[in-house]
C-alpha cells in the first residue's frame, strides 16, 4: 500500500547520443525506446520499461523523479493528500508517457516535479522467468541491475522532508542536523532500504545524484576499473557512507549529471528508529573512511 | 500493513549449553535473555529483543516460527482469516510466551508447523548508537551476521501448503520448481520485496529444512566458510549460489542437527511480479547452480 519504490528519474541532457553511449556502454544499461528528443533506458534485472529517461534539452536537470506505487487506489489516495496539503495536482492519462498508464503529478516543496504511477509497461527482467540465469553474461560496462534511490536538493530541508513523510508516508532512517538542531540532510524510505529519496540542503529543484545498485563491494571495485578505463571523472571513491553504511563510487557522466553506484546498508522496519548525525561528525557521516568533504560533493548539482 | 518479515525461530535442543556455545561464538548471536530452560539470542544489527529461541527439548526440531507484523490490528484480521479457514488461534498476550516478547497469535499451520504472528517485541536497540553510529561493532566473535533472513520448510502437498500462506497469509509466490506433472515441489514466497522469507519443500508435515542468517556479501560467505570449518563445524556445501533466488549461500549444521544457511545476494521484487518458474530437469541449478545436479541428501535431511 502507498509508494513502492523508486520508477525512474527524468533528466535534460545537452548531448543526447553522448549521454545515450555513456548510460549504454560504460553504465551498461540497456535501450528500450527512443523517439525525437528521448531516450529511455532500463538496467538488466528491471522488469518495468524503464528506469532513465534522457530528455534532450539546451539546459541540463532533473526533469521529473517517478515512484512506483503498489495499487490503483494509491493513486487517488494520495492526489487526495497532496490536494489538502494545497499543492495542485494533475492527473497524466495512460498513453501520455512512453511505458506508462495513469499517473499524478506535482511539484513538491522542495521545487521538484513530482510523479507517482501504478501501471507500467512491463518488458521483463532480461534472463526471462522460466529457469532463469542468475546473472548475464556478455553485457558491456558496468552492467548494475536495478537503479536505487536519488539524492535532491533544497532549500528548506526540514520542510520538504516534512512533506514527503507526512503527505506521501516516507519514513525518516537518518538525519544530518547543524548545531541548531536543524536538519541539513535526511534520508527517507518506503522500500526497507535505507534511503529511496534523500534530501541535502541546496537550491530547490536541484539534483545531486541519482543510484544504481550493486550486488557487492566486489561489483563497486569492478565499477571503479570501468570508470578508470573509460576516462570518466570519478569525484569521491570507492568508500564507505557512515549515514546508510553503503559502500560507494560517485562520479559524474559525460554531461556533469552526477551518479552513484551503491550496495550494502540495512533492512529497516517501519518503526526503526531514526539514527541522528551531528553536524561535528559531517565528514565521517557522509564519507566514513576519509572523515571529511569535498567541495566538489558539497557545492556541484545539476 | 501485514507481515513485515521473519521475526523469529524457535528450535528445541537436547544440549542447550552446547547449542548456546554455538549459536554465540561460533554464529556471533548476542544473548538477550534466559528463562528456565529457553535462551534468548539477536543478531547484532536486529533492534527486537530475538529472533532465534533455543528451549531445551530431548528431541531436536523446530519449535515454532514467528512472523513480524506493522499493526497490533493485523493479529485481529489475521486471526479472522484464519480462523475463517478453520485453522485454530490462541492469542498471547505482551510478555506472556517469554521475555521480551510481544502480544502474538499462535496457530498450527495446515503444513504441521506451529507458527505465531507478533507485534510489539520489545526494542533492544542493535550494537550501535543512534547518534554517529559507526557502520558495524568491532570485535564481535564468529560470523556474527547482521540478521536473520528466512526459514525453508518440509510440507507434504506444498501446492495446498503455498495457497495456504498466499491466500490466507498474503504472501507472494517469487518462485516454483515444478514436476513434469505440473506439481510445485518447492516454493519460495515473500512478503518483504526480497527473494523469500518462507520456502515450501516437498517432505513430512512440520519438518525444518534450514534457517538463515543473512550476510553482507560473497566474501562474508568465504569468512563463514573459514570460522565454521575452524570450528569443526559440519558443513554441508561448499561456497555456491542458488539458481533460484540468485543468493550466494553455505550449508552446515549445528551440533543438535539443524541445518543452517547463511545467505546474501537475490533481488528485490515488486509484490505483482511473476513467479519464475524451474522445471524438473533443470532442478538441480534451481538449488545449486555451479553443481547444477539434485543434491540427495540436501532434499532428504531436514529436522
Amino acid at each position: 500500500m502507498g509508494i513502492l519504490r523508486l520508477g525512474h528519474v527524468d533528466v535534460a541532457v545537452v548531448d543526447l547520443d553522448l549521454a545515450v553511449a555513456y548510460y549504454t556502454e560504460v553504465m551498461g544499461m540497456l535501450e528500450v525506446e527512443r523517439d525525437d528528443t528521448s531516450v529511455y533506458l532500463k538496467c538488466w534485472d528491471e522488469p518495468d520499461h524503464h528506469s532513465l529517461r534522457l530528455v534532450y534539452s539546451p539546459r541540463m536537470g532533473i526533469e521529473l523523479m517517478t515512484f512506483k506505487v503498489e495499487h490503483s487506489d494509491d493513486l487517488s489516495d494520495l492526489e487526495n493528500a497532496v490536494s489538502r496539503y494545497g499543492f495542485p495536482v494533475s492527473r497524466v492519462s495512460k498513453g501520455e508517457s512512453v511505458g506508462q498508464g495513469e499517473s499524478i503529478r506535482f511539484e513538491t516543496p522542495s521545487g521538484h516535479v513530482m510523479e507517482l504511477v501504478h501501471e507500467v509497461e512491463r518488458v521483463g527482467r532480461l534472463n526471462g522467468l522460466l529457469n532463469p540465469r542468475p546473472f548475464v553474461d556478455g553485457l558491456p560496462g558496468i552492467a548494475p541491475p536495478r537503479m536505487d534511490h536519488l539524492l535532491v536538493t533544497a532549500e528548506e530541508v526540514g520542510e520538504a522532508s516534512a512533506f514527503y513523510m507526512d503527505v506521501l508516508g516516507f519514513r525518516l532512517t537518518e538525519q544530518l542536523l547543524d548545531g541548531d538542531g536543524h536538519q541539513v540532510a535526511t534520508w527517507m524510505e518506503r522500500s526497507h532500504s535505507p534511503h529511496d529519496l534523500a534530501i541535502v540542503s541546496g537550491q530547490n529543484g536541484g539534483l545531486h545524484h541519482f543510484a544504481f545498485w550493486l550486488d557487492d563491494w566486489d561489483h563497486v571495485r569492478r565499477s571503479a576499473d570501468i570508470l578508470a578505463y573509460n576516462g570518466i571523472q570519478i569525484d569521491v571513491g570507492p568508500t564507505r557512507h557512515g549515514i546508510t553504511r553503503g559502500n560507494t563510487i560517485y562520479f559524474f557522466d559525460p554531461l556533469g549529471t552526477r551518479n552513484e553506484v551503491f550496495t550494502g546498508g540495512y533492512r529497516p522496519d517501519p518503526d526503526f528508529p531514526t539514527i541522528t548525525w551531528t553536524e561535528d561528525n559531517i565528514g565521517k557521516a557522509v564519507f566514513y573512511y576519509e572523515g571529511e568533504l569535498n567541495d566538489r560533493f558539497m557545492k556541484v548539482h545539476t | 500493513m501485514g507481515l513485515l518479515r521473519l521475526s523469529h525461530v524457535e528450535i528445541r535442543v537436547p544440549d542447550l549449553e552446547l547449542a548456546v556455545a554455538y549459536y554465540t561464538e561460533v554464529m556471533g548471536l548476542f544473548e538477550t535473555g534466559r528463562d528456565g530452560d529457553r535462551v534468548f539470542l539477536k543478531c547484532w544489527d536486529e533492534h527486537q529483543h530475538h529472533s532465534v529461541v533455543l528451549t531445551y527439548a530431548p528431541v531436536y526440531g523446530l519449535g515454532h516460527v514467528g512472523w513480524k507484523v506493522q499493526y497490533l490490528e493485523d493479529l485481529d484480521h489475521y486471526q479472522e482469516r484464519l480462523e475463517a479457514v478453520g485453522v485454530l488461534t490462541k492469542r498471547l498476550a505482551a510478555g506472556e510466551w517469554g521475555p521480551g516478547h510481544g502480544e502474538a497469535l499462535r496457530f498450527e499451520s495446515p503444513t504441521g508447523h506451529l507458527m505465531e504472528l507478533v507485534h510489539g517485541m520489545q526494542q533492544v536497540g542493535n550494537l550501535l548508537p543512534l547518534t554517529n553510529p559507526p557502520p558495524r561493532p568491532l570485535n564481535m566473535v564468529g560470523v556474527a551476521p547482521p540478521r536473520i533472513d528466512h526459514v525453508f520448510l518440509t510440507a507434504e502437498d506444498v501446492g495446498a501448503a503455498t495457497e495456504f500462506f498466499s491466500d490466507v497469509l498474503g504472501f507472494h509466490l517469487t518462485e516454483q520448481v515444478l514436476g513434469d506433472d505440473g506439481f510445485q515441489i518447492a516454493t519460495w514466497l515473500e512478503v518483504s520485496h526480497s527473494s523469500h522469507d518462507l520456502a515450501l519443500v516437498t517432505g513430512p508435515n512440520g519438518g525444518l529444512h534450514h534457517f538463515a542468517f543473512w550476510v553482507d556479501d560473497w566474501n562474508d560467505i568465504r569468512t563463514a566458510a573459514d570460522i565454521l570449518a575452524y570450528h569443526g563445524v559440519r558443513i554441508e556445501t561448499n561456497p555456491t549460489r542458488h539458481g533460484a533466488t540468485r543468493g550466494h549461500c553455505l550449508y552446515f549444521f549445528d551440533p543438535a542437527g539443524h541445518r543452517n544457511e547463511v545467505f546474501t545476494g537475490g533481488y528485490w521484487v515488486d509484490p505483482d511480479e511473476p513467479p519464475v518458474i524451474w522445471t524438473e530437469g533443470e532442478m538441480g541449478r534451481a538449488l545449486f547452480y555451479y553443481d547444477g545436479v539434485v543434491n540427495q541428501r540436501f532434499l532428504t535431511v531436514h529436522s
